[in-house]
């Protein structure tokens, strides 16, 4: 009885107990099997069964590349670069620009500008045999008739027709295999790689310099207009940010919410300019636009956009589709800020690099030939895309980003830790034997190279020095000092003359300071620029003020890269101006960088005797003793020459971190700085 | 379960009193249990090691089983493909308003087995190549299996090889999808188009205004902005497993290892190797082979034989030259191998060319188009002068090239045609160029300014002062009392961040010349200081901390002018610097007065307003958090911000000046003492592991007037007070 009880106890027991084995098993076990297909999920693309047995699409060995290439087949009269364009005749000296005269009688306004920029290019020859690129203007003549065919027109091969505006006469020749180069060209009439499309610019388009992008601040102001429309007359109309639909007309009927109406040519005050992609003359907008840092949406465009060959627009605008507006004002709406910062800032680098004047997007368009010619060593997209741009960017002194001194901040990169110190001996005097030894000490010197530029025969005997020492025989000109010698083998330049004086804390410090301003010139000694209302003119001042603009290259270090682009990209006429004139050669540096960075240089501190011994006046109007001979006007000759007054003027001083703080002396890396 | 089932088998041994009968017993009943347990087991695990490998949704089929579709001789064809499509002529952008998120929805047709009146198939069913595409997009987030729903269709009917199908019989194919309409928002995928003899460059197949995803277009062919040019998929490199090769000297500087070359080009290229040696390879097909061997996978030089594609890799560049084709297969195995290709095709669109630099890719040199006649003596010549002294730099570029596409195996061609054209739909929301060409080193190390443009912001617009304060309001007027004295003042915040308090009354406010406004909070939270508040209408901010009354005018002014030459900067005054603490091996926070410096104390600091949105919205982890919960190193955390988003370094402006409480933050009781030392440094360490790096720059100057202790009239100087007490 006991035992059956006993039993039945256990057999329930083990029985609850299996129970609950089981129903504790399947809800685990649930999940992995589910039905198939699930009837929410997407019905995907069939794993087959025998997947492993398909075949290739092509059995190798099998591949008709055992086949020789056909003959190049033609295409009638449709060009690309490969067939319609003969590089071997730029093989020399790569692009050779011959400009056929433009028939007598009188021309544009623009097309003098465009002959004007075309001369001051380094690649322009006066000699047709010379050239590899005949360039053609098309330009209309008062009569309203086109120019005729230029006589060697070799079926227009090697030759490219420039017209700064869009179709202005009927073609009244036969292009041939000439490249077009035109305002706004239409997406169907392009050839890509080919033709170059040229921005539409108005008539008073600047020839030079230009104005600079009109944008103060990086990031939009704070309930600024979201859109900017145009209008038929010419103006801009804002939109305002909370219109729920699409604020053009002809695609929905709801309350465009408040808008503002600007008459005129007025530059639009708004995040984003909506310009039109189906008429041509709107291109004319976008230079607007992008001159305003209002950033272009553009809908569907029928007409290519400017230098889209190498210009990445969709950093700096946006192309939508003219179909879906909504969709691209809500995106518009939704952009993330970061987004509408940097399309902002590119529109004003592209502007001011690109478009700014008739001398630029020439020589822009010139640039992508030549990039062309040089195919693989040509500018790769970064330079053409991120400050300063291409045409201050020569590929003939690297491709690679590393080695500007431009990109190293963009990409939180540091230059090398050494620099080659060039010393400039042009009066006659003693070797600056105290000064090598200064410069020498300095344990970032990789390097002295003396530049001998002086009347007296070359000393034999030199000091002896921890680093290489190189004495170098120049040819008695300032511009010499400036010359991309190939013994400079650093980054760094400290540009010395042999009258400066300097300590090697002195130069320890400047240095370690360049190295975080690659880009820009770290010196001592500063002059400052003013406009002079009584003359109507720029001078400058040696006078010790609250402000400066430049730096003395009697002691500065900068990259050596500007020395590549003091002597091949500056005007011959500006670098013969600086010959004849030594100081203005530190006017023109200055110029030069400036116009590149578009940022001041950095002072760093000197001690008394360096002051001393500077120069005193340069060729200030106000300041300059009476016993100098009288110094040409350089700086308004090279602010003419610019096309603008680049100089950028700067409040500070970079000091050592402690320097003249209240602290012992020992504490200080840079102590002798700090002497009276 | 294994010790359970243990103890319940030794069970009946420790109850002495129960007989042999009723242990057999227990004995079957545990073996029960024991046994439902192993089944439950096995249920978990079986049926997962037989459906796991596939996907659920996914019907298992073969190919073989197919329905097959008669297409009658008269069924209609497609016009020819129209050349002068472009996206917004061609490409019904009407069907994508149905996709979320910017993502276009791709449909793929079900598989079908074409075949004539005759029953002679059309084509190939399906290759192995095109199912794994199809394979890929299906698993896309671009795939949807709703055909209304769907902006993007892609037919199954295989047309990667035009040798392998019937060109007439495949178009009828194509004209009876059920959305067909014309071939618009189709997308073909062609690999090998043309066919003998004068192999056309884009698939000869009607596809009316289909868009077409080839392998050798040429520029006559290709419809910019239309199709897409992808790569010809190499099945050997695929197969074939290549070790890493790391960057450094390779053994030939020039290798050519096609196979039937045009004759014309083989002399041209073994007359080059005849003049320079060892460093240019030219290979051909091997003719001596023993059976058995695989001869695509050799490649001979007289009698040396070599494994291919492995030989590549000795490589530093590989010739690829147009055969009856412009896109090679080769040039899938010369990148992956690492080896620079040195394209030679005239016209030739090169894979992906719309959104790939292939200048920057192959270090900025290659990719030569040829003119007849051919001269590999100038490239070589170009080739030499150009890697010159720059060895390591075109290993590396190689290298990096090699990880950025592991592979251009189906998928990798797939997804990236789709996000070219995803791309031109949503232009607001395309990848950028560094997205598609960076390789993933550089996206980790670099940085991207987000205030890149030079720019120096007109000093009228002013800055912003944001005070924050808790209650110590007499110390707070003093502050605002004194800001309200610098020129370039524009407007004046307080960041009331006490809850439990109000904040007094508006008459009992300092009156000052410019607007002032109190923003109240809802939790004390240090991060509040960084708020992007829609009041800030300047770019410039200075946030200050309510007890810093020793600056003056002229130094806040002065550190203004400074802010405006560095505006993507943050300009502070007191400076600290993180050292590295070799005995710990740890980060060490440094508030001495040392000649370095590598950050700035937000408690009195300018900064771009942007740097607040940062702050908020973008700081990587759980950075904002940990400050909020630890109410200390919000400055240190804005530091490192800055910093890693712009590469630069902080700019001290003006020399020390012996602060009544320096490294006060908001909270009273917080002290100079060792414990807060020890906090600051353990989030100097916290926040380099969560940044992945240490961003922080040191730098060695600081920022002073110009004429700052210089022997000149003081009242002559623009900034006459600074660094006094």
């Amino acid at each position: 009885m006991q035992l059956w009880r006993k039993k039945s106890l256990w057999l329930a027991l083990s029985a609850s107990w299996l129970l609950l084995v089981l129903l504790g098993g399947f809800p685990l076990l649930r999940p992995a099997v589910p039905p198939r297909p699930r009837p929410g999920g997407p019905q995907r693309w069939p794993r087959w069964l025998d997947a492993e047995l398909l075949q290739s699409f092509s059995q190798p060995g099998e591949l008709p590349e055992d086949a020789p290439p056909p003959p190049q087949a033609s295409h009638g009269s449709s060009c690309d670069w490969g067939t319609c364009f003969d590089t071997s005749k730029c093989r020399g000296d790569g692009l050779k620009v011959f400009v056929h005269q433009v028939a007598a009688g009188p021309i544009s306004e623009t097309g003098r500008k465009i002959l004007a920029s075309l001369e001051v290019s380094r690649y322009h020859t006066f000699s047709p045999a010379e050239a590899c690129l005949r360039l053609f203007l098309s330009l209309d003549s008062p009569a309203g008739e086109c120019s005729p065919v230029p006589t060697p027109w070799n079926g227009g091969r090697n030759h490219l027709v420039l017209s700064l505006h869009s179709a202005p006469c009927p073609r009244t020749f036969q292009l041939g295999q000439a490249m077009v180069a035109e305002a706004s060209p239409t997406v169907d009439s392009f050839r890509p790689g080919f033709d170059v499309a040229l921005p539409l610019l108005p008539e008073a388009h600047p020839w030079r310099g230009g104005a600079p992008g009109q944008l103060r601040q990086h990031s939009p102001q704070p309930g600024v207009a979201l859109l900017a429309l145009e209008e038929e007359r010419g103006g801009w109309r804002t939109a305002g940010t909370n219109s729920s639909a699409c604020p053009w007309d002809g695609h929905c009927k709801q309350d465009p919410g408040p808008e503002q109406t600007h008459p005129g040519e007025m530059l639009p005050n708004a995040t984003f300019c909506l310009i039109s992609g189906q008429r041509v003359d709107a291109s004319s907008r976008f230079l607007q636009a992008l001159q305003a840092g209002c950033i272009p949406v553009l809908l569907s465009p029928r007409w290519e956009l400017p230098f889209s060959e190498v210009i990445d627009w969709t950093k700096a605008a946006i192309v939508a589709d003219k179909r879906v507006p909504l969709q691209v004002l809500a995106a518009l709406q939704e952009m993330p800020p970061a987004r509408v910062l940097a399309l902002r800032q590119q529109t004003q680098f592209l502007w001011d690099a690109y478009f700014s004047s008739v001398e630029k997007v020439i020589h822009t368009t010139l640039e992508i030939i030549q990039d062309r010619i040089f195919g693989t060593s040509a500018h790769p997209s970064l330079l053409w895309n991120s400050p300063p741009g291409a045409l201050l960017a020569l590929p003939t002194f690297s491709t690679i980003p590393q080695n500007f001194p431009f990109y190293h901040l963009q990409r939180g990169s540091r230059p090398e830790g050494r620099f080659s110190a060039l010393i400039w001996v042009g009066a006659p005097g003693q070797p600056p034997l105290k000064l090598i030894q200064a410069v020498a000490g300095s344990q970032h010197c990789a390097q002295i190279l003396v530049l001998w530029s002086s009347e007296q025969p070359l000393p034999s005997r030199w000091p002896e020095t921890a680093v290489p020492l190189t004495v170098m025989d120049g040819h008695r000109k300032v511009s010499d000092r400036f010359f991309p010698y190939r013994a400079i083998n650093t980054d760094a330049i400290l540009s010395l003359d042999a009258r400066s004086s300097l300590s090697t804390m002195e130069v320890n410090f400047a240095f370690v300071v360049w190295q975080s301003f690659p880009e820009r010139m770290v010196g001592f000694l500063t002059w400052s620029h003013f406009w002079d209302e009584a003359l109507g003119g720029w001078g400058y001042t040696a006078e010790r003020a609250n402000e400066f603009s430049m730096v003395l290259t009697t002691a500065a270090f900068y990259h050596r890269y500007y020395h590549t682009l003091f002597t091949h990209s500056l005007p011959k006429a500006l670098r013969t101006l600086a010959d004849e004139a030594p100081t203005c050669v530190d006017v023109l540096m200055n110029f030069l960088v400036a116009a590149v960075t578009k940022l001041p240089p950095i002072k760093v501190p000197c001690g008394k005797q360096q002051q001393e011994a500077a120069p005193l006046a340069p060729g200030g109007r106000r300041s300059g003793p009476k016993h100098q001979p009288p110094v040409p006007d350089c700086i308004n000759q090279m602010a003419a020459a610019f096309g603008h007054m680049p100089l950028v003027s700067s409040r500070l001083r970079l000091d050592p971190v402690l320097f003249k703080d209240p602290v012992s002396v020992q504490r200080k890396k840079y102590r002798s700085l700090e002497k009276p | 379960m294994c010790a359970s089932v243990k103890y319940n088998i030794r069970g009946p041994a420790l109850i002495p009193r129960m007989k042999t009968k009723h242990r057999i017993y227990y004995i079957t009943l545990f073996s029960i249990v024991l046994l439902g347990l192993i089944a439950t087991g096995m249920f978990q695990f079986w049926p997962h090691s037989i459906e796991s490998s596939s996907d659920w949704n996914a019907e298992k089929r073969s190919v073989r089983d197919v329905p097959v579709v008669r297409l009658p001789a008269d069924s209609p064809i497609p016009e020819r493909g129209d050349l002068s499509c472009r996206m917004h002529t061609c490409f019904d952008v009407y069907r994508c308003g149905f996709n979320p998120k910017n993502k276009i929805k791709v449909y793929i047709y079900s598989l079908k087995k074409y075949v004539d009146d005759l029953g002679v198939p059309v084509s190939n069913t399906i290759s192995r190549e095109y199912n794994e595409l199809l394979t890929a997009i299906s698993d896309s987030d671009y795939y949807t299996d709703d055909i209304s729903r769907a902006c993007l269709f892609v037919p199954s009917i295989d047309v990667l090889n035009q040798n392998t199908l019937r060109i007439k019989e495949t178009a009828q194919a194509l004209a009876q999808l059920s959305r067909w309409d014309r071939g618009t928002n189709h997308l073909l995928f062609n690999m090998l188009p043309g066919g003998p003899p004068d192999y056309n460059t884009a698939l000869d197949v009607p596809r009316d205004r289909a868009l077409l995803a080839g392998g050798g277009f040429s520029t006559w062919t290709y419809r910019q902005g239309y199709d897409v040019s992808i790569p010809v998929y190499s099945p050997l490199s695929a197969e074939a497993d290549l070790p890493e090769k790391g960057p450094g000297p390779r053994r030939h500087f020039l290798l050519s290892s096609q196979t039937g070359l045009h004759p014309e080009y083989r002399e041209d290229l073994e007359a080059l190797q005849a003049k320079h040696g060892e460093s240019v390879l030219v290979l051909d097909k091997c003719t001596n082979l023993s059976e058995g061997v695989l001869s695509v996978r050799k490649r001979c030089h007289k009698h040396q034989v070599f494994d291919y594609p492995q030989v590549l890799q000795e490589a530093t560049f590989c010739v690829v030259l147009r055969g009856a084709r412009l896109g090679q297969a080769v040039l899938s195995d010369v990148l992956q191998a690492g080896c620079v290709p040195v394209v030679i095709a005239d016209s030739y669109v090169l894979p992906f060319s719309e959104v790939l630099d292939w200048k920057r890719w192959t270090s900025g040199s290659m990719c030569i188009r040829n003119k007849k006649p051919l001269r590999f003596e100038n490239y070589y010549f170009r080739l030499v002068f150009q890697t010159e002294g720059n060895d390591s730099l075109v290993g590396h570029e190689v290298n990096s090239l090699g990880h950025s596409w592991e592979q251009w195996d189906s998928e990798a061609i797939a997804l990236a045609t789709l996000q070219i054209i995803n791309d031109r739909i949503y232009p607001y929301a395309a990848i950028s160029y560094e997205e598609w060409n960076d390789p993933p080193a550089v996206k980790w190390s670099s940085v991207s300014n987000p205030l890149f443009l030079p720019l120096i912001p007109p000093q009228s617009q002013g800055f912003t002062a944001i005070v924050l304060t808790y209650d110590r309001v007499e110390s707070l007027f003093r502050v605002i009392t004194e800001v309200s004295k610098v020129p370039s003042l524009s407007k004046l915040l307080v960041v009331w961040n006490n809850q439990n308090k109000n904040p007094p009354e508006d008459s009992l406010w300092p009156k000052i010349r410019v607007p002032l406004k109190v923003v109240r909070t809802a939790e004390n939270k240090l991060s509040n200081r960084f708020f992007p508040y829609d009041e800030i209408e300047t770019e410039a901010v200075l946030a200050i901390d309510d007890d810093i009354i020793m600056l003056t005018s002229d130094e806040l002014q002065f550190g203004y002018e400074v802010w405006r030459e560095f505006p993507d900067r943050l300009v502070g005054y007191p400076g600290r610097l993180h050292l590295w603490d070799h005995e710990m091996s740890k980060w060490k926070y440094e508030s001495e007065w040392t000649n370095e410096v590598s950050m700035v104390l937000t408690g009195a600091a300018f900064y771009h307003k942007y740097f607040n949105y940062l702050y908020t919205y973008k700081m990587p982890g759980d950075i904002k958090n940990w400050v909020d919960a630890h109410m200390n190193c919000e400055d240190i955390a804005m530091n490192f911000l800055v910093a890693n988003v712009t590469g630069k370094a902080v700019i001290k402006v003006t020399p020390r000046k012996k602060f009544k409480c320096p490294e006060c933050t908001a909270i009273d009781g917080l002290s100079l003492d060792q414990t807060h030392m020890v906090e600051r440094s353990e989030c100097i360490n916290k926040f380099a592991s969560v940044f992945g790096t240490m961003p922080l720059k040191v730098v060695e100057h600081r920022a002073d007037p110009v004429l700052y202790k210089d022997d000149f009239p003081e009242k002559l100087k623009s900034f006459p007070n600074i660094g006094s007490l």
